[in-house]
């Protein structure tokens, strides 16, 4: 066994190992696709529904509150009917099957990266739809008034108002996406336990799976390594924002 | 009048979108109050005698939104018949209680150091507390474990608890609170002859409120929600949070799955409409800027 503690220097062989190894490879490639899915189709989404829940008036509130609830559930309460949802048996095969089409298996196949996708965008798009909201109610309503006046339309409106007065909290919000599709693991770890199909096997599983079986050394790598690149990534948005917020 | 369409289309698009977000708490609602014979009918998809007889090939689940005989029966089998249940729920509690209240002590007295005073290397330091921040716990495992080993709590629901006070997440979005407050406020108070301690309680502490309000609300919701802490630190199921069990702990019973599920969604429901606002205050002020 090792232990955490004491032990003697190493040089980079540590991480030679880690580099070398295919499970943490895999972790780390499910982990940047989901990534890369993830954060810009949440985005996306979120943008969306806040442009829409904008000019809602009194509906405003009630649509916050709609969209904030799964926020707040604890992922346990929504595992049970999550596997109804999606199991071999489950609900979206049913209706897979009443119009005909072949079930999938949702939960262990190359498809639970698009269940977890589901799940995670359920769950956390009210998080930056507050966000977006609020950069939107930011933006001085002369700006609106002025482009009317001026016969701009709707779409040229949103060209060269709204987007150019969003990319400051654009930034913010991609970096909160980024840190907070690492929470998708709860939702895997829960509904797929801690070896799930390979396609979903997540650096965190990596990270975990170590920390049980005591590999301490590799552990301790893959941590260096993921503080590594969330400095460079952090620095590089907060730079990026500070350049949108000047311009 | 095209504005009118258009406002209508909206409202329809957002009610759609709005009650597909709602379907699994509604399923999950109103499904508890089943009968435990009308939840088998819904969720069994093991085929029977007579479904072979019939020539059914495959069952599948199905949801029924309004029971058809309301009943108890799985609340009372949750709260009353196994004691189990309350256990984990009060072990939830346990872990939630001291992380709420012991974080907000704690963020308050360093958001106030890093925002009210002034001092060399601070600025390093703050970065440093936002790198941890942005950290997934699994990257900080093997210290904490250290720490816990050294302090001899392993096995213990303190493992959980003190990483979690220390949480470097509370004092930032303090301070970012903290930071609308006018530097004349505490100076001037300074310079009246008042201590550290009476400018703390009486000059930042009433500005804070919502501060205070919205950091509670997002360190419940995130201790309510516990699970990879739990999993790793505490190996007795006796000391288990409900957060990690909801859905084993019937053995995979739907009825009191629901049941317990819905018990224990509560909690932060009930959080939720006291304090939307505070939420969104949360949310808006942990965007790192």
């Amino acid at each position: 066994m090792t232990r955490p503690v004491g032990g003697e220097f190493a040089g980079l062989s540590n991480y030679i190992d880690l580099l070398q190894s295919p499970a943490y490879q895999l972790g780390l490639r499910n982990t940047v696709v989901f990534m890369g899915l993830s954060v810009p189709l949440n985005m996306l989404l979120s943008l969306g529904a806040a442009m829409l829940i904008k000019d809602m008036g009194k509906f405003k509130p009630i649509f916050v509150l709609i969209f904030l609830i799964p926020l707040v559930i604890p992922s346990g309460a929504m595992v049970f009917f999550w596997r109804m949802m999606f199991s071999r048996n489950g609900f979206i095969n049913n209706i897979f099957d009443m119009v005909g089409l072949d079930g999938i298996n949702w939960l262990n196949s190359e498809y639970a990266m698009l269940t977890l996708l589901i799940i995670f965008v359920w769950k956390n798009l009210g998080f930056n739809l507050v966000l977006f909201l609020s950069g939107l109610s930011n933006i001085p309503k002369e700006y609106y008034e002025a482009a009317k006046v001026d016969g701009a339309n709707a779409l040229y409106t949103l060209r060269k108002i709204t987007f150019p007065c969003l990319l400051p909290i654009t930034v913010i919000v991609l970096l909160m996406s980024v840190i907070n599709s690492f929470k998708v693991f709860r939702e895997v770890y829960l509904l797929m336990g801690s070896h799930p199909h390979e396609s979903v096997y997540m650096l965190q599983h990596f990270m975990n799976n170590n920390f049980h079986s005591l590999n301490y050394p590799r552990l301790t790598s893959a941590a260096t390594l993921l503080s590594i690149a969330m400095v460079v990534i952090t620095w590089g948005l907060l730079w990026l924002e500070r350049k949108a917020s000047h311009e | 009048m095209s504005r009118r369409i258009a406002f209508n289309f909206k409202l329809v698009l957002l009610a759609v979108t709005g009650i597909v977000f709602l379907f699994p708490l509604v399923v999950t609602f109103t499904n508890s109050f089943m009968s435990e014979q009308e939840i088998t009918l819904f969720y069994r998809t093991d085929l029977s005698y007579f479904d072979v007889l019939e020539g059914i090939e495959q069952r599948f689940i199905s949801f029924r939104l309004i029971p058809r005989d309301f009943s108890f029966a799985q609340y009372r089998m949750v709260l009353i018949d196994r004691p189990m249940f309350l256990m984990l729920l009060v072990n939830s509690v346990r872990i939630t209680a001291p992380v709420t209240i012991g974080s907000l002590i704690i963020s308050l007295l360093t958001a106030y150091g890093f925002t009210c005073w002034k001092w060399k290397h601070k600025e390093i330091l703050f970065f440093i507390y936002i790198v941890v921040m942005l950290m997934p716990l699994q990257a900080v495992l093997v210290p904490n474990f250290i720490v816990a080993d050294w302090l001899g709590i392993t096995d213990n629901q303190w493992a959980v608890i003190l990483p979690g006070i220390f949480a470097p997440f509370g004092t930032f979005l303090l301070r970012q609170s903290m930071k609308g407050i006018p530097a004349e406020c505490y100076e001037a108070a300074r310079i009246d002859g008042a201590g550290e301690l009476r400018v703390f309680l009486y000059v930042v502490m009433p500005q804070m409120k919502s501060g205070i309000a919205a950091l509670t609300m997002l360190v419940f919701i995130e201790y309510w929600n516990v699970v990879e802490q739990a999993v790793v630190f505490l190996r007795d199921f006796d000391l288990q949070p409900l957060s990690v069990f909801l859905s084993r702990i019937a053995d995979g019973r739907a009825g009191l799955i629901f049941a317990a599920s819905t018990v224990y969604m509560l909690f932060p429901f009930v959080w939720l409409f006291l304090g939307q606002e505070h939420l969104e205050k949360g949310i808006e002020l942990s965007g790192i800027k």
